[in-house]
């Protein structure tokens, strides 16, 4: 499959996935299909396993069972499916003495993007982070949230099938929060796939679906409503709360 | 009590960094061995004797007068006792120079005990190899010793200003001592000896500082994660931190290979200075893929900062920078060999001092690419088992 061709089907599979690191077991025999088009949270305390589950996407690290297929039949760390990967680390994993721009282009470039289209696909990422105006400051010399926006922009630059967000809200203010969460409801509705981890129950309810994860343990998976009502809770995080407590896998 | 508090803290956290404690308790000794070996002892020197004539009969005399010397081993020269053809005798006594058999050679020709008899001056010539200024001075001050303590045996006087045994001699005359230097002169100063080799020192010393802190924080700060995420390949990310770092090496170079040219005030060729600079950039390269290496060993900055005295001071002790690494015990010597400066070092005083070609050094430049590719291969392998299991 070329890049840029996306299987309609599924965006990611994982038939039977174990992750074990020495003794210690961060993800047990999981099984999961996430069809392509949609925000998929995945809910869960520290150390539930959501990190592990990610980096399993990128291909940084292999699973030492089972099978974990994307777009359709590409293994992760294939080149292909990388390329039409964005992802974006807890940390702040940018250039602070780089601009803005400078940054993008880098990025942009890593992913092997024509300089034309590079540049005009950086004027469309700065408009969706806000920061047309700021593009040639030097990072370090904007505020955090800014930081994290342009963090944002260079993990869209290469306009990514699926994009992977390892709490990309944590240590933000409630505004930056609504308006990160605005990109990405547009960026979803554009026909970008978005897999998200977070610990945050009110952003776990923006998602389409959302898979509680607990030690590594799939406990719930579904829309925020189906899991409300399957758990007869208020909300959904009254339905965590349960879920947790019953340690029931769905 | 805060601060009581605050101190148990502190203890705790750092007997829990076992890298940390070893190195705490460890480098001291180490550091403190070296310097020993380095100071314990004078410098040993390999002297030969050679006589013709009159001089023959007086051999064992001189050899047992500088056996008496415990800083000198005396060596037979391999040269046939028929041979008194000075010329030939001239080039043999060079040639075992060259090949590091002897510092220094003591040759009395045909005339130079009956001309000292006969009340004349004769001549004393002393062979020396002449690139090691501190060998050099240590053959000499053997020999004007042990002439002066056979002065009142024999016509012997070095200097008019020796011991009272001189007034003894037969003949106070001082004698002419002529010296053949294979390398520099009267005129070469200890600043000379020492500053080619500066200018590699310094560029390993800030490339392996600057390539370790940076690569250290592309990890910590996950941006190295991203690359690997993207259709990038492992490789051609090093690749780019080499070629990186090589623009700031390469200028460094440039910079301390011109102002210490400036400063040693010789006129080098252009040739010498180009063979030079391959040396340091060779010795660039291994030190940026140390700085790489030891920034994947390292888990934290503080650790990676551990490396600096780590790999630097041995090599300050060992490489042959100040001291003569012979005057060591073997098992330093064998690290000195493992050392990445003992061989820029010594091509770069093959290359400034002894005005041989780069060809002359392939050993060297060949241990140093052997180094680089080592290095970048651990480095790999070490990179891709951290970056993959966690």
């Amino acid at each position: 499959m070329n890049a840029g061709t996306v299987s309609t089907e599924y965006i990611l599979r994982m038939e039977d996935v174990v992750k074990t690191f020495g003794g210690f077991t961060a993800l047990h025999q999981t099984s999961l299909t996430i069809p392509g088009r949609m925000v998929f949270g995945l809910l869960g305390p520290n150390g539930a396993g959501k990190t592990t589950l990610l980096r399993l996407v990128t291909g940084l690290i292999s699973p030492t069972a089972g099978k974990l297929t994307l777009f359709g039949g590409l293994e992760p760390g294939a080149s292909a499916a990388r390329a039409m990967i964005g992802y974006m680390p807890q940390s702040l994993a940018i250039y602070p003495n780089l601009s803005v721009v400078e940054n993008m282009l880098f990025f942009g470039r890593m992913y092997g993007m024509g300089e034309g289209a590079l540049k005009t696909r950086i004027d469309e990422v700065l408009e969706t982070i806000e920061l047309s105006g700021r593009r040639d400051d030097i990072l370090a010399n904007l505020s955090g949230g800014m930081v994290r926006r342009a963090l944002l922009g260079t993990t869209l630059v290469h306009k990514p099938k699926l994009l992977l967000l390892d709490e990309p809200t944590a240590g933000v203010d409630p505004v930056l929060r609504i308006k990160i969460w605005e990109t990405l409801r547009k960026l979803c509705d554009e026909g970008t796939s978005i897999l998200i981890t977070t610990h945050h129950i009110s952003e776990a309810d923006r998602c389409d679906r959302v898979v509680f994860l607990r030690s590594g343990v799939i406990i719930g998976d579904g829309t925020p409503d189906d899991l409300t009502r399957q758990y007869q809770a208020d909300d959904l995080e009254k339905a965590f709360v349960v879920a947790t407590k019953e340690g029931v896998a769905t | 009590m805060r601060s009581v508090w605050v101190a148990v803290r502190v203890i705790r956290e750092i007997s829990r960094d076992r890298r940390t404690l070893a190195f705490f308790f460890l480098a001291p000794l180490v550091v403190m061995t070296l310097v020993y070996y380095a100071i314990k002892d004078d410098q040993i020197v390999n002297i030969g004797v050679v006589t013709r004539g009159a001089a023959r009969f007086f051999e064992m005399d001189f050899i047992s007068t500088l056996e008496m010397d415990k800083d000198v081993r005396m060596i037979s020269m391999p040269i046939p006792d028929e041979e008194t053809d000075p010329q030939t005798l001239d080039r043999l006594i060079r040639q075992e120079l060259a090949t590091g058999g002897a510092d220094g050679v003591l040759y009395m020709g045909e005339k130079m005990i009956t001309d000292r008899f006969d009340g004349r001056e004769g001549t004393l010539h002393l062979y020396v190899e002449g690139s090691k200024p501190i060998i050099t001075s240590a053959v000499f001050g053997a020999i004007a010793d042990a002439m002066d303590e056979l002065a009142a045996s024999l016509p012997v006087v070095i200097d008019s200003s020796c011991s009272s045994l001189c007034a003894e001699s037969v003949n106070n005359k001082p004698m002419v001592l002529e010296k053949h230097y294979s390398y520099g002169s009267d005129d070469y100063r200890m600043v000379d000896f020492f500053l080619p080799v500066l200018p590699a020192f310094f560029v390993f010393f800030f490339t392996f500082i600057l390539s370790t802190i940076t690569f250290q924080r592309e990890r910590l700060r996950g941006t190295l994660e991203r690359l690997l995420v993207a259709p990038v390949g492992f490789y051609q990310v090093i690749a780019g931190y080499v070629m990186g770092f090589f623009t700031f090496a390469s200028l460094q170079s440039i910079i301390v290979v011109a102002f210490i040219l400036k400063l040693i005030q010789f006129d080098f060729t252009w040739s010498q200075t180009l063979a030079f600079s391959v040396v340091v950039l060779l010795t660039m390269l291994v030190a940026l893929n140390l700085g790489l290496l030891a920034s994947f060993l390292a888990h934290n900055e503080f650790q990676a900062l551990q490396f600096i005295p780590l790999v630097i001071l041995p090599q300050i002790f060992l490489a042959d920078i100040i001291w003569d690494i012979n005057g060591f015990p073997m098992f330093f010597r064998i690290i000195a060999w493992v050392l990445p400066l003992t061989h820029a070092n010594a091509a770069a005083r093959d290359i400034m001092i002894r005005n041989n070609p780069l060809s002359n050094s392939w050993m060297e430049l060949l241990i140093l690419a052997g180094f680089i590719v080592v290095i970048f291969t651990v480095m790999t392998l070490v990179a891709q088992k951290k970056d993959k299991s966690i």
